[in-house]
């Protein structure tokens, strides 16, 4: 059981540093991008509240829930070993 | 230099193809002969060839393992060792050694009928140091000319080479923008220096040059 425990809390180190990496890159080109958006439409007004707003939108997208697939995926592909190993 | 970077990039291929070559599951079509458990000493550096079951203290130098021994069709004999990964390296996640022994001694068959098999395995056979590759699956198979895609092979080396391109690609793109410029500053600069030792040498030396006495 010492093996399983070691691979979980390594397991769980690594994605989640490469979960914080992901979100916080994901983040950034989304602020690039809307900063793109703003100088192309040549918007007026406050810029940085249109930002916020936007950020907030894409705190609430599918794209942005789409990165819990960092711990999902690996999750997935190891009871598929065990299973494709062990049981067939 | 030159040769030095090739050695270097040479010998690091070789051992990212080594890792794969032992760590990705291959497919033998193999004739099954006969299982037998032998007790294996663990004290010597090849232990690293050989698997640490979970109900086993990592402090236990011998210790029973199970083989597996077949025959391929052109009559060479191979050796598999049955034993669990657990939830270590590499990342089989075998649990059904028992399982996968009493498969192995129920698939036996002689040459007169011979039944063949797909043994799927990771590691490497080597006699001078006594190591065997890990059965992981055993399947029937019609013939022993049956041909099996690698399916899992190809998707870990697509995959992995993909990544290998994507870092090359950026870590070039990186030196053409940042470090190439910098390095030709310090080339520039080192030059200069070259020089103007150069200089210094010319009026040092002839200075030392000056107290010596001349013959």
């Amino acid at each position: 059981m010492f093996a399983l425990a070691r691979l979980l809390v390594v397991g769980f180190i690594v994605l989640t540093v490469i979960y914080v990496c992901v979100s916080l890159y994901s983040r950034s080109v989304r602020r690039g991008k809307l900063k793109a958006e703003w100088d192309e439409a040549q918007m007026t007004g406050d810029r940085e509240a249109w930002l916020k707003q936007g950020l907030e939108e894409y705190d609430h997208s599918l794209r942005r829930k789409l990165i819990w697939g960092v711990y999902v995926i690996p999750v997935v592909l190891v009871a598929t070993i065990i299973y494709v190993v062990n049981h067939s | 230099m030159g040769y030095i970077k090739w050695a270097f990039w040479i010998g690091f291929w070789l051992i990212v193809g080594g890792f794969f070559h032992y760590t990705l599951p291959q497919h033998d079509i193999v004739r099954i002969v006969n299982t037998y458990e032998e007790r294996q000493d663990l004290t010597d550096w090849t232990r690293v060839f050989w698997s640490v079951p979970d109900d086993q203290a990592e402090s236990l130098i011998n210790r029973d393992v199970q083989f597996i021994q077949a025959v391929k069709p052109n009559g060479s004999a191979e050796v598999y060792r049955n034993e669990d990964t657990g939830w270590r390296w590499p990342p089989y996640f075998k649990f059904d050694t028992a399982n996968l022994y009493t498969e192995a001694n129920d698939a036996k068959s002689t040459k007169a009928a011979p039944e063949w098999y797909s043994i799927t395995h990771y590691g490497w056979r080597n006699e001078y140091w006594s190591i065997f590759p890990n059965a992981v699956a055993i399947k029937p198979v019609a013939g022993p000319d049956v041909r099996i895609i690698p399916w899992v092979n190809i998707i870990i080396l697509t995959v992995f080479f993909a990544v290998v391109w994507a870092i090359w690609v950026r870590w070039r793109r990186f030196r053409r923008a940042r470090i190439d410029p910098v390095l030709e500053d310090i080339g520039d600069s080192f030059e200069a220096a070259g020089d103007s030792y150069q200089n210094t040498r010319g009026r040092f030396g002839r200075w030392v040059d000056s107290w010596k006495s001349k013959r």
